[in-house]
């Protein structure tokens, strides 16, 4: 299980990359390898108001449907359409994988470090 | 919370890395370490192993058997040779499903019902007390037997191949027979719940079922688990009690013939006599007939059927989406999900895998019976109402060893 440093994560398993003035968000490793294989990703639109610790999309595995929680409040300026046609790249390079990119974001008061996350992960395991 | 019970193959499972669900009180395989869709896969074009040992496995002897049967199935096992299985269901008064079941003639004088895992202790709730009305004996042999489900193209020439496994060669959808391979007793039949023209069901006691599945996973066989049985079942279009049998969305009852496989399970012939819910089966199969040449008279006896569905836009099908026609909702889909499939090249003995896969949201809807194949259709996918159509068939399997998807466009 990969837990790179320079993440943030949220307790529901998705990460957050500070990349300037823009969040970058995807879901961890933990996440991909528990919701098994996946086959459709419901992503917002550009513009769209995101809220922390809310759904702003959803992830299909075979079995069942999974809600995706923002770790920022914010605009979204950028949607990942690669992600939305092939599901399938978040099981296999989750941190190279993005879902949405947010901008005048505020970042949620509970967000973990790589190695907090990686002891949540091991608890939750 | 009570032990979950485990198969005679459930190391096997451990120490292949499987992901382990309680299904109906068994500590079961949902999936391997390759995913339910590497295992769709590859038991479409390869061979995979199933542990179905879950499975209720119920043997009724005794001298009134063939009466007992006949009372408390809807076909007529007194057509069933010796060596052959038919499909058949549990049917209650009211014309519903308690269960469906496949019948197998093991022996002359012995027949095994095979009944799902979940529905064990209601089935024999239900079986049980109409079975001390017969001279007749029902043995739950479910713990002490396992049984593997051997499906795909290359099963039959797996198992053909081994020592005394000769006879597999000639046999044809729904026979059963006995064999010893090398040197394990071991009962085969041509059934499967895949959709795959070549298909193989196996019973046997404790460490001959284990054999089994070592020496096939030997040959080149690959487990698959329940994940990958549901989606393969799913794209043959065959029905799951709980899903297609069993209460709807509005918690009714389904009539047994609103799914279509009745056709091949309920029989009218004279030799099996009166039964439970022969009446009301009879007015469902009336109104069947006349639905299926088009003549809705008698919609009324069978108002909603189960038939296959296709989403046309982008989204994933699931039990419980509202399905509507013309603005007016007309049912709700059953089972469904995204499908991988292989892409294939040619035809009949020339078909070649081309190597890519693709995937359909595709799976089944119970609506009004005046709903026919090519009919446009809306799902609300979750507060959306995307494009669906309704179809004969997810996949042709009319011709071996390849089952061939049916899309949608």
């Amino acid at each position: 299980m990969n837990f790179p440093a320079e993440l943030k994560y949220t307790k529901d398993h998705e990460w957050v990359l500070i990349d300037g003035d823009v969040a970058v968000v995807g879901i961890s490793d933990f996440a991909q390898d528990a919701l098994g294989d996946l086959v459709f990703v419901n992503l917002p639109e550009v513009g769209d108001e995101v809220n922390a610790g809310e759904a702003f999309g959803d992830v299909e595995s075979v079995k069942a449907v999974s809600d995706i929680n923002s770790p920022v409040s914010g605009t979204v300026c950028a949607v990942n359409e690669a992600a939305a046609d092939s599901p399938e790249s978040l099981n296999s390079d989750p941190y190279g994988t993005w879902l949405i990119k947010v901008e005048n974001f505020t970042e949620a008061d509970d967000l973990m470090d790589a190695e907090a996350y990686k002891a949540f992960c091991e608890a939750e395991a | 919370m009570s032990e979950l019970k485990r198969t005679l193959l459930y190391q096997a499972h451990v120490d292949a890395g499987a992901t382990m669900v309680d299904f109906g009180g068994w500590d079961m395989p949902v999936q391997y370490p390759t995913g339910i869709i590497a295992e769709h896969l590859f038991t479409r074009q390869y061979c995979s192993l199933f542990d179905v040992s879950h499975m209720g496995r119920l043997f009724v002897s005794g001298p009134q058997r063939l009466e007992f049967l006949q009372h408390v199935l809807t076909s007529d096992a007194s057509a069933l040779e010796v060596g052959k299985a038919q499909y058949s269901m549990i049917p209650a008064e009211d014309g519903s499903a308690v269960d469906d079941a496949y019948l197998y003639r093991i022996e002359e004088e012995k027949f095994m019902l095979v009944i799902n895992a979940g529905n064990i202790d209601k089935d024999k709730a239900h079986l049980l007390p109409i079975a001390e009305g017969f001279d007749v004996k029902v043995e739950d042999m479910s713990g002490c037997t396992g049984s593997i489900a051997v499906q795909g193209p290359t099963s039959k020439a797996m198992l053909a191949g081994l020592e005394g496994g000769e006879a597999i060669n000639g046999m044809k959808r729904n026979d059963i027979l006995h064999f010893c391979l090398e040197g394990h007793e071991i009962m085969i039949s041509r059934t499967g719940y895949t959709g795959e023209p070549l298909s193989f069901e196996t019973f046997a006691r404790n460490d001959d079922i284990v054999w089994l599945w070592n020496r096939l996973l030997e040959l080149g066989a690959k487990p698959a688990g329940l994940g990958a049985r549901d989606t393969l079942r799913m794209e043959a279009s065959m029905p799951l009690y709980g899903h297609e049998m069993g209460v709807d969305a509005e918690g009714k009852l389904m009539p047994i013939f609103a799914v279509f496989l009745a056709k091949f399970a309920v029989s009218f012939n004279e030799a099996k006599g009166d039964f439970i819910g022969k009446a009301a089966l009879a007015k469902q199969h009336e109104a069947f007939t006349k639905i299926l040449e088009g003549d809705y008279s008698l919609i009324a006896d069978l108002p909603r059927r189960i038939q296959p569905v296709a989403l046309l836009d982008r989204g994933v099908l699931r039990g419980g989406m509202p399905v509507y026609k013309d603005g007016k909702q007309v049912g709700w889909v059953t089972s469904g999900t995204m499908i991988p499939y292989h892409v294939l090249e040619g035809e009949g003995a020339d078909i070649k895998f081309t190597g890519e896969t693709g995937k359909r949201a595709i799976g089944a809807a119970y609506m009004d019976s005046d709903i026919v194949a090519g009919d446009k259709i809306e799902i609300d996918v979750r507060g959306r109402k995307l494009a669906a159509m309704v179809t004969k068939t997810h996949l042709k399997n009319n011709k071996p060893p390849y089952a061939i998807p049916v899309i949608c466009k």
